[in-house]
């Protein structure tokens, strides 16, 4: 997959640059530059942990995200990044929801590229997580939630440590058998709305079993809001990936 | 430092390039704005807006980003940093543009720590931890020895690359059009980034000022609107 | 023709107003105190009719000493107007405010008419405490008018702090007309408050109209419009939202 193979590559380099491997620049940077170590680690000691909430439009992240800080809010210090489109919609609903104190929800905006915004080009996206760090000290978890996209959008595993992504039932079960990056390597795939599954005709029996053979050993979890507002499969999903003590 | 031996100019296509993530992508550069007034609608309307945009905002880009690079190669005080920076401030009257500027130059560094780790970059960043975008990136040119035309016509260019490809998202032009126009202004950026590099090694507060008043007005009203209802990009 | 006026202020402790010192007046700047009910002296600034004319090099010094207060004003629009030879006209305004001191600076509109080559300068150098307000308003032409080619640079510095540097260049019709530089309209507006309450101004902004917070204190409040009462009707509204 063009993110992972990508990530690997950059590591690569990054190695050559630190042992000198004939790829270092010519041109002379200060000798001392290259000790100690000059690439910062990826998770700086102490930050936040931080989720990806990813998947198609309208597949129900926002909603997830409001059932995990209702659930996580009160044993976690946690707040939100959202990344979609309509900003102020997204954040607002968080808001009215009232599952969060808004000053712990930050939007940013994409240049109506979602996709570039949570993979390509992080910057918007560390903005807002440093901004809330620096504004809530000892964040345990942050989450971010992409806007819609297709089935190709994943985070930069530069910004999350984990994600999860959303599909539902009203997409059509044929979802997770076309696969795309989004299904087949996210950390958690979350299969929604499964009490409308018998209206609009979705096979929950091939949706969860072609997901199961798309990505190996990795999670799947089907859900209902309507049935279980809080997301506890989801929610102990997240406490199970933080450091013990945060929880 | 001859570039041509070292390859340094390759440190430019870098910082210009499109998928340098280094935040750009979320800027329109006034565009967005001018678009929601129907000033721009299309490709004919681009171009003048394109061309104006590097005269003032181009202009002053490379001016800075021309002044950084010959200070980086020479060596100046960390104390220098903050004066340049303090003079772009200066030279930037609108706070919303200042703040697209430093939300760019602060992924710039972000970028640049990975990137090219130097100690000259940590004492730039010491005394102005979000430098303007022109300051980092000429900074990083001039580090990596590429020359002040270098890092001027990186900033002159980006002046210019932004908005045309916010234009490109929000109206949807043909993008062969697009480039066709930004091909266009080889000439004016080649003349922008000589400029620059003509007054790279003056003292920062007599460098040149060039304004761009309807850029201002764009970039405060863009902040204003993105309160009331929705903005696909920071500036 | 070549011209250098001055001016200084000063507050006079046992009135509390302000006198002035200095005042030297050089055709073609010629400089009118006026009566006031107030502290502050008003001084206005009268040009003759032809002037600045191609060729004339225009100077005027202003200096403002501790907490004295100093108005100069204008009387009529300027019209920057060609020289026989082509030449290019230049006129600077050097204010110089001493700590607590205040210098407003309120010319009338200039008018850049057709084969004009005009530049202004404008460098205000304040003490801590000081304060300044200065304005510009430049029509492009007279109606129906190309507008000549003109330059503009404002300098404004507290002690060793730049606080503002900006210039202009009008003329080159592509420019002018561009989206991103005047928009085609032809008045350009602008406005500087620096010192008291001006330092913490919040933005505001209207349609063709802002206030923005300079960097380091103080603001600018900015206008394009398509006429010189529009384009001072909304710079004061823009300086309404400074307080």
């Amino acid at each position: 997959m063009p993110v992972d193979s990508d990530h690997d590559h950059e590591h690569h380099e990054h190695d050559g640059h630190g042992h000198g491997h004939g790829h270092v620049h010519p041109v002379n940077f200060d000798p001392t530059a290259a000790e100690p170590d000059p690439f910062e680690a990826a998770p700086e000691a102490g930050r936040a942990y931080r989720i990806g909430i990813g998947g198609p439009v309208g597949s129900g992240k926002t909603a997830l995200t409001a059932a995990l800080c209702r659930a996580l809010g009160g044993e976690l210090n946690l707040a939100v990044v959202t990344n979609d489109i309509y900003t102020t919609e997204d954040a607002d609903f968080l808001r009215k929801a009232g599952v969060l104190d808004p000053s712990r929800i930050e939007a940013v905006q994409t240049g109506a590229c979602p996709h570039t915004a949570i993979r390509d080009d992080i910057t918007a996206n560390l903005d807002a997580v440093d901004e809330l760090e620096e504004r809530f000290p000892g964040l345990d978890l942050v989450i971010i939630e992409s806007g819609g996209d297709n089935l190709t959008a994943v985070f930069s595993r530069g910004l999350v440590d984990s994600q999860v992504f959303v599909v539902d039932v009203a997409g059509g079960d044929k979802v997770p058998r076309k696969g795309g990056p989004g299904v087949t390597t996210a950390d958690l795939l979350v299969i929604n709305k499964v009490d409308i599954a018998h209206l609009v005709g979705a096979d929950m029996d091939v949706m969860t079993s072609d997901a199961h053979r798309m990505r190996g050993e990795l999670p799947v979890i089907t859900q209902s809001l309507v049935n279980t507002p809080d997301a506890p499969a989801v929610s102990d999903w997240v406490r199970s990936l933080l450091p013990v003590g945060a929880a | 430092m001859d570039s041509s031996v070292t390859g340094a100019g390759a440190v430019s296509l870098i910082l210009a390039d499109s998928r340098f993530p280094g935040g750009g992508h979320v800027h329109s550069g006034g565009l967005e704005e001018a678009v929601e007034r129907g000033l721009i609608r299309d490709s004919a309307d681009l171009r003048p807006f394109l061309a104006g945009r590097l005269r003032a905002a181009g202009e002053l880009a490379a001016v800075f980003a021309a002044a950084a690079a010959h200070a980086a190669a020479r060596g100046v005080t960390p104390r220098h940093w903050a004066v340049l920076d303090g003079e772009l401030d200066a030279r930037t009257p609108s706070a919303a543009q200042r703040e697209a500027s430093r939300a760019q130059g602060r992924g710039t560094a972000r970028a640049a720590k990975a990137a090219w780790p130097s100690p000259v970059l940590r004492e730039l960043l010491a005394e102005t931890p979000r430098p303007h975008h022109p300051v980092i990136l000429g900074a990083i040119t001039g580090l990596s020895g590429g020359r002040p035309v270098d890092a001027a016509s990186a900033a002159a260019y980006l002046a210019v690359s932004g908005p045309a490809s916010a234009a490109v998202r929000l109206l949807g032009l043909d993008p062969l059009a697009v480039n066709g126009i930004v091909a266009n202004l080889s000439h004016a950026l080649d003349a922008v980034a000589a400029r620059g590099a003509a007054v790279a090694g003056h003292d920062p507060r007599d460098l040149p000022a060039p304004g761009a008043p309807a850029l201002d007005l764009l970039a405060e009203a863009h902040v204003r609107h993105h309160k009331e209802e929705v903005r696909l990009f920071a500036s | 023709m070549k011209a250098t006026a001055e001016l200084e202020a000063e507050f006079d402790p046992a009135t509390g107003r302000t006198v002035l010192r200095r005042l030297r007046s050089m055709a073609p700047l010629t400089l009118l105190p006026q009566r006031t009910a107030g502290d502050v002296a008003l001084v206005h600034l009268v040009n003759s009719a032809t002037a600045p004319l191609g060729g004339d090099e225009l100077a005027l010094h202003v200096r403002v000493g501790p907490g004295a207060h100093l108005r100069l004003s204008g009387v009529a629009a300027t019209l920057a107007l060609p020289g026989q030879r082509g030449g290019v006209s230049a006129m600077a305004v050097h204010a110089e405010v001493a700590a607590d001191g205040r210098f407003e600076h309120l010319p009338e509109p200039t008018v850049v008419t057709a084969r004009a080559r005009h530049h202004a300068l404008l460098t205000a150098e304040l003490d801590t405490g000081a304060s300044l307000r200065t304005r510009e308003v430049l029509v492009l032409g007279r109606d129906g008018e190309r507008p000549g080619d003109l330059t503009t640079a404002m300098h404004v510095t507290r002690g060793e702090t730049a606080v503002l540097r900006q210039e202009l260049t009008i003329g080159d019709a592509l420019l002018d007309a561009s989206p991103a530089y005047l928009a085609g309209r032809r008045v350009l507006g602008t406005e500087v408050l620096v010192g008291g309450d001006a330092d913490t101004v919040a933005p505001a902004s209207g349609q063709w109209w802002s206030l923005t917070p300079l960097p380091t204190g103080g603001g600018l409040a900015t206008v394009l419009a398509e006429d010189a009462v529009t384009a001072e009707r909304e710079l004061a509204e823009a300086v309404r939202h400074a307080g």
